[in-house]
């Protein structure tokens, strides 16, 4: 390639995965991102403790970041490691204690990522103190719970598994749909349908018509474009 | 001279049994300075210049007796010319024996090489002389040959030996050296040189070329124990690595902790290379907890001595390390950033704070994954390339509780669904409840799985009958059945 070559051809190459600016994600997940990844010193929310929440961190891990669970002893580290997390680049403190805002410090000293449910209400000082301590470390701060300042904000709105019967058949895969939203660049609420996990253990992108056919589309967000275009097309296999 | 305090001897003294131990040693210090812990419970120091001060062994030992009896703590001495030696006839004295209607069982047990104490008639001095055992100048390898292998450490060698026809040492110590070395190893080599009556590893010839000592100093003075065991497990690790770099390792090891009023406590512990950094550390803190004032004290917060001004690591008696041999390749590289920030959280929140995980095999998704202290060596509890039938296929759940929570499952009529010995359900889940969460309704169940594990020891026997369970929030769950009552072990969500 000539030195010379202007570089937009490859910028859709590198989605996000430059270095400088953010921490990849799983393929799969970054259309969920504003910037296609996780941006360096900011905060993200997820509702609740989850697999979403391992499979935000994994790609990171595995890419060569650093990784702290601070606060959640029930991570479930071999389903993350099913996802791309590196076990040997993990550091869990289960039990951060009332000291956990120096402790999640001191571990954005250290880790690219940190992964935090916080034992207890944080104030709006701790959280400001926290905020920037992200900021000056360029890491990224991941919290399983509610966060008000959270640059972006993701939560499974529904999930519904498969395989499993009355009395028989064992759990496959779960078809979750993740809702995304959050402050500025982020405030587009953007939705995905995702198997979460997918039957060999990753995420992959949901295609409608493999969705179980008892889905339950009553859900609150059954106005959203793509819930409608799922049910119309199930609509059309089933007529 | 070996004095041994069975009540005290245990590997993990608690901080009352600490203080007693250290106020033990500090009344055998007022007869002998250098005197050495071997563990707790037992230590020694070279016998011979106190012995000529205080009129003989036996009189030192009567009196260093006497005086560890006036704090209430039964004691036995033991004198030969090896430690070995020493600590097996400080554990032959007994001190049950002082009792006059046992003492002629006792007579004709006692070989006649070893000199037992006559009588005296002072009374404290005849209450505590059936507690002592000398073994006199060069009687120690006749000693030790009746002694059975059994009293060796090594448990695996001692049976080996024993099924080999060698029952005493003696028998064991006329092998040839030569012979023991080439079929038994490092290992055995050494035991051999115990059974001898020599010392385990033969002292390096040369003195150590620098001072390999390491310290550290507080300012200001630390009032409390965490900082400074945790200052403790760097400097250890400092002091290994310094000793490493030249191919050495420490028979002991002297820690000697100075006070802001300039008091001292200086101990010398074991170390024969075994000891890992997070073991110096601990013997820092039983020291440094037997320097402290008792916990119900008024006073307890602001103790006389005003904390630790400076903590010093000195390596005693080098010898040439033999064994002991680290992996050659490493684990995944540990920057020194991440190195810092995890050990600043363990010495906020304490060593067993932060963890590493690492994954295994097992049956239970909990015991796939060990989770190991930061700084110490990874291995998995179970190994990871066995077939492990019965474990749960699928995929992994993203939330595994580390203790099973409990929880109530029932059928359509409101009944606990149970299960029977031959695995028959009672009748299909319809609701699942957990406490402090609201109930929810069964779609979906799998099972049950029986899995019947460790048999065989009864403290870890564990029968269960294993579920999967889809809830109508479209979650799912791993719930297991085990003695009638209904436990989650993971969500899947």
């Amino acid at each position: 390639m000539p030195v010379g070559e202007p570089g937009p051809s490859r910028v859709p190459e590198l989605p996000g995965v430059s270095g400088s600016g953010t921490l990849p994600v799983l393929p799969v997940l970054r259309e969920l991102l504003p910037r296609g990844g996780l941006a360096r010193g900011s905060v993200l929310a997820v509702a609740e403790f989850g697999l979403l929440c391992l499979a935000l961190v994994a790609a990171a891990s595995a890419d060569g970041a650093w990784c702290g669970i601070a606060g959640i002893p029930e991570a479930g580290v071999l389903a993350a490691a099913g996802l791309g997390l590196d076990a040997g680049r993990t550091l869990l403190v289960p039990e951060p204690g009332p000291a956990w805002p120096q402790v999640v410090a001191s571990l954005l000293d250290g880790c690219e990522i940190v992964l935090l449910r916080p034992p207890a209400r944080a104030s709006a000082q701790v959280r400001q103190r926290l905020e920037a301590t992200v900021r000056r470390g360029r890491g990224v701060l991941l919290v399983a719970g509610d966060w008000p300042g959270a640059q972006v904000r993701l939560r499974v709105v529904t999930q519904r598994w498969t395989g499993l019967g009355d009395g028989h058949g064992r759990l496959r895969a779960c078809c979750a749909e993740v809702v995304a939203d959050g402050r500025g660049e982020a405030a587009m609420t953007r939705t995905r349908w995702l198997w979460l996990p997918a039957e060999n253990g990753g995420v992959a992108v949901a295609d409608p018509r493999d969705l179980p056919a008892d889905f339950p589309f009553d859900v609150p967000a059954a106005d959203l474009p793509f819930t409608r275009a799922a049910s119309a097309l199930r609509a059309v296999s089933a007529g | 001279m070996v004095v041994s305090c069975p009540d005290l001897h245990g590997p993990d003294p608690d901080p009352v049994s600490a203080r007693l131990l250290e106020q033990v040693i500090a009344v055998v210090i007022a007869f002998c300075p250098k005197v050495e812990v071997v563990e707790p419970g037992i230590c020694a120091f070279g016998a011979r210049g106190p012995a000529r001060y205080f009129g003989g062994e036996m009189a030192l030992a009567a009196r260093i007796i006497a005086a560890v009896a006036d704090l209430g703590v039964e004691s036995r001495a033991g004198v030969a010319d090896g430690l070995f030696a020493a600590l097996l006839a400080a554990r032959a004295a007994s001190p049950a024996a002082a009792a006059p209607a046992r003492k002629e069982s006792v007579g004709p047990r006692v070989p006649s090489y070893v000199r037992c104490a006559p009588p005296t008639p002072q009374g404290a001095l005849a209450d505590s002389s059936n507690a002592i055992m000398v073994v006199p100048p060069g009687g120690t390898a006749q000693f030790l040959a009746a002694q059975p292998v059994s009293v060796l450490a090594d448990q695996d060698l001692a049976g080996l030996l024993k099924r080999l026809g060698l029952g005493a040492l003696g028998d064991f110590a006329a092998l040839p050296a030569r012979d023991v070395a080439s079929r038994f190893g490092d290992a055995g080599e050494c035991a051999h040189r115990l059974a001898r009556g020599l010392d385990p590893r033969p002292l390096a010839a040369r003195p150590p070329p620098a001072d390999l000592s390491v310290a550290r100093e507080f300012g200001p003075p630390e009032a409390r124990a965490e900082p400074v065991v945790f200052a403790a497990k760097a400097l250890a690790e400092q002091l290994h690595a310094g000793l490493a770099a030249r191919g050495l390792t420490c028979v002991r090891v002297q820690i000697r902790a100075t006070w802001a009023d300039g008091r001292e406590s200086s101990r010398l512990w074991r170390h024969d290379g075994l000891l890992s950094a997070a073991g110096v550390a601990d013997r820092v803190r039983w020291q440094l907890d037997g320097c402290r004032p008792p916990p119900g004290d008024a006073d307890a917060e602001q103790h006389p001595q005003g904390g630790v001004a400076a903590l010093r690591l000195a390596p005693d008696l080098l010898v040439r390390a033999a064994g002991q041999q680290l992996a050659l390749w490493g684990e995944t590289v540990v920057s020194d950033r991440v190195a810092r920030a995890a050990m600043r959280v363990q010495a906020m929140l304490g060593h067993e704070a932060v963890l590493r995980p690492v994954l295994g095999g097992g049956r239970d998704f909990a015991g796939q994954v060990t989770p190991v202290p930061f700084g110490e060596k990874k291995e998995p509890r179970l190994a990871a390339d066995q077939p492990w039938p019965g474990r749960v296929i699928g995929p992994a759940p993203g939330v595994v509780y580390p203790a099973a929570r409990e929880a109530e499952v029932t059928d359509d009529a409101g009944e606990i669904v149970t299960v029977s010995g031959r695995c028959a359900v009672s009748a299909a889940p319809a609701r699942l409840a957990v406490p402090g969460e609201p109930p929810r309704r069964v779609t979906g169940w799998a099972g049950p799985w029986p899995l019947a594990e460790r048999w065989w020891d009864p403290a870890a026997a564990r029968r269960r009958a294993r579920f999967q369970l889809a809830t109508d929030d479209g979650r799912a769950w791993l719930a297991v059945v085990q003695d009638g009552r209904w436990l989650i072990e993971a969500g899947y969500w």
